[in-house]
């Protein structure tokens, strides 16, 4: 191990700092005792008690967990299945195009999305709620999906597909059989990734969203906008908590992975 | 019981396996494979060899189903296949990189297309376990790909693609990973599983050694064109061109102007020297001609032999030496380098010719074959 120079310890304290010390603020004040931002009054869980009762955060909430599961859902899917088509399909007509325009909605404004999902939705009189919400989450992640997903299929060896074909199988139960398991990795990272979308969209679900659903973003937003609440800080703090365990967990899994890789090695370079 | 000579292609009333009838494969405007015929017959074990991007593995490609021919007909036991897909095709793979599937077990991936058939479960279980004993990986059943090394995993892609007991085995460049030791013991395994379970092989290789080795019959490729079918000693021995002669093994070439003298022909080749005598590859007219003979046909000596018609003498310009064989390269007058090899039968015995010696090259007037250039 290196010890660290003085000029990297630096970099890296003020580097983490900046990202963290926001963070840790909220935390400690979802513990505070006093209403009142500015004043510490004393240790106290009493805000998380108050948020379990506050029936409008939690309807949000659930919104937010109904939107995020279904949407990515039908983003992974959809998204999939463009990435195989574009990447496997063959050269056909307009391929090129199609292959551009998956990209597009990645770089497009949220709010033009917002905007023009809005505007399809008005005039084909749709009316907004949660599946208005749903509906807009899946279109703009899927992209996202998409891409994940084809940089995967566009680095595995096309005949691994052949060679099921060859043995037997039908186009389709070649791809559930072989295309599928060898792609999902990169498929559950699409469908988290669409997850983290949806759960984090805020403009795009305030275009969307009607007087009969509201997710979670929306709603803290607007209460913010009549002042900060501890109750806020609470929901933060909790959101944090969530965030930081499913993080870990990911890195746990992905050291699992290289571990078992380099078992693998091993016994390769053993059986000779 | 007599031993019969495995030669069906001399067999007029042998119906091939796989024929190949006027087949062109276009790749936008380039022409893969070039109106191309052949017959491949059952239990053969055939060799296509060619030079890299000659369309070797564009035949094989179609023969599984994953190309179809831009025209002409590929017909597989009298049934024409172009319309039959590659799952429905009793032609099984061997893939250039092997496709094994990294997901599944080494006994997975040989189930995998027994499974498909829909075969009952325990004989599916025998089936594997038969086909592990075969290629020799049984303790291996249960890891991944990726935990195997790669002359494992070549034999689990052998394995796999023999599991169903196909009609016809396609194998693309099978030893190519390989390192030169065991690729020579594995091509006699290759050899004696052929024979054990009586499959047509269909081989592609680069390798002329190897294609030599393995091959009922060699088939020479270029570009997209066949040069020769044959049988490896007729394809070594009576190569039809330059182009075949020059691309299995070592020959010297000689061109001149050739003149039928009953069964064989004379060529003059050099100003003031006598023609060479050579046999002729078919009937020819007179002309221009290639004269080709192989190195170790070429006597090398210090004194005239008398009793030849085809005698030149030269100068040692360069000597290689082989372990059990060492070639000399001799200078002739014209300035035409001709090679000739020679077995070191004895252990470090002194090298009779040294560099810069006059020597006699000579050979017999059936040694060398004349081709038309
Ligand atoms: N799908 C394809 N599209 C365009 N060109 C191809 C395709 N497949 C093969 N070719 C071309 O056809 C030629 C023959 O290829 P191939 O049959 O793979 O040669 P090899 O004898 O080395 O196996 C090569 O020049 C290759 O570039
Ligand atoms: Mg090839």
């Amino acid at each position: 191990m290196r010890r660290l120079t003085w000029f990297n310890a630096t970099s890296l304290t003020l580097g983490f700092a900046f990202l963290y010390i926001p963070m840790i603020v909220v935390i400690i004040y979802s513990f505070n005792e006093s209403r009142l931002v500015t004043v510490w009054g004393g240790f106290s869980t009493k805000w998380y008690g108050e948020l379990l009762q506050n029936e409008a955060f939690l309807d949000a909430a659930w919104v937010t967990f109904k939107v995020g599961f279904f949407s990515s859902i039908i983003a992974t899917i959809l998204g999939t299945m463009g990435a195989y088509v574009l990447v496997r399909g063959g050269r056909f007509y307009g391929r090129t195009l199609f292959s551009g325009m998956i990209y597009a909605p990645l770089v497009m404004p949220e709010v033009i999305t917002g905007l023009s999902l809005l505007l399809l939705f008005i005039s084909i009189g749709l009316d907004r709620g949660l599946f208005t919400i749903i509906l807009a989450h899946a279109t703009f992640s899927m992209c996202y999906v998409s891409v994940v997903v084809s940089s995967r299929l566009v680095s595995f060896d096309r005949s691994v597909e052949e060679a099921a074909l060859d043995l037997g199988c039908t186009p389709f139960e070649a791809f559930r059989l072989v295309t599928l398991p060898i792609i999902a990795p990169a498929v559950i990272s699409g469908w988290l990734l669409a997850l983290t979308l949806s759960l984090d969209d805020l403009v795009i679900a305030s275009f969307v969203a009607g007087p009969s659903a509201t997710t979670l973003p929306i709603k803290v937003f607007s209460s913010i906008r009549l002042g900060v609440s501890p109750e806020i800080n609470a929901l933060s703090t909790i959101l944090i908590g969530l965030v930081t365990i499913g993080t870990i967990m990911a890195s746990l899994s992905t050291k699992r992975a290289v571990m078992r890789r380099e078992r693998a090695e091993r016994m390769a370079e053993q059986a000779g | 019981m007599p031993e019969t000579v495995f030669e069906p292609w001399n067999d007029p009333a042998a119906n091939p396996l796989i024929q190949f009838r006027n087949v062109t494969k276009r790749f936008g405007d380039f022409t893969a494979v070039d109106n191309l015929s052949i017959d491949i017959f059952e239990k053969e074990f055939f060799a296509l060899l060619g030079p890299s991007g000659c369309g070797k593995t564009t035949m094989m490609r179609m023969l599984a189903g994953f190309e179809t021919p831009t025209s002409g007909t590929i017909m597989l036991d009298g049934q024409d296949i172009s319309p039959i897909p590659p799952n429905k095709r009793s032609v099984n793979m061997m893939f250039q990189s092997y496709a094994l599937f990294p997901h599944l077990t080494v006994y997975d991936n040989i189930a995998f297309g027994l499974k498909r058939d829909k075969l009952p479960p325990d004989q599916i279980d025998a089936r594997v376990k038969e086909m592990l004993r075969l290629v020799q990986i049984e303790k291996f059943g249960q890891r991944k790909p990726e935990q195997i090394s790669g002359g494992q995993r070549q034999r689990v892609a052998l394995a796999r693609a023999l599991a169903k007991a196909p009609k016809l085995l396609l194998l693309d460049e099978p030893l190519s990973a390989l390192d030169k030791k065991l690729r020579q013991d594995t091509q006699f395994e290759l050899m004696d599983i052929q024979e054990k379970t009586g499959t047509t092989f269909v081989v592609v290789t680069h390798d002329q050694e190897e294609a030599m080795t393995v091959a009922s019959r060699v088939a020479v490729m270029d570009h997209g064109k066949l040069k020769q079918v044959d049988t490896p000693d007729r394809i070594y021995e009576a190569p039809n061109s330059t182009y075949v002669a020059d691309f299995i093994g070592d020959v010297n070439i000689i061109e001149g102007h050739g003149k039928a003298q009953g069964d064989t022909m004379a060529i003059s080749w050099a100003e003031g020297q006598p023609p060479i005598i050579g046999t002729p590859s078919k009937p020819m007219d007179d002309g221009n001609v290639s004269f080709a003979i192989r190195p170790e046909k070429v006597a090398i000596s210090a004194e005239r032999p008398a009793d030849r018609n085809n005698v030149v003498q030269g100068k040692v310009l360069d000597i290689a030496y082989l372990g059990n064989l060492s070639t000399y390269h001799v200078q002739l007058p014209s300035g035409i380098v001709i090679k000739a090899q020679t077995a070191n039968s004895r252990r470090r015995a002194s090298r009779p010719f040294t560099w810069e010696d006059e020597v006699w090259l000579s050979w017999t007037d059936t040694a060398g074959i004349v081709l038309e250039r």
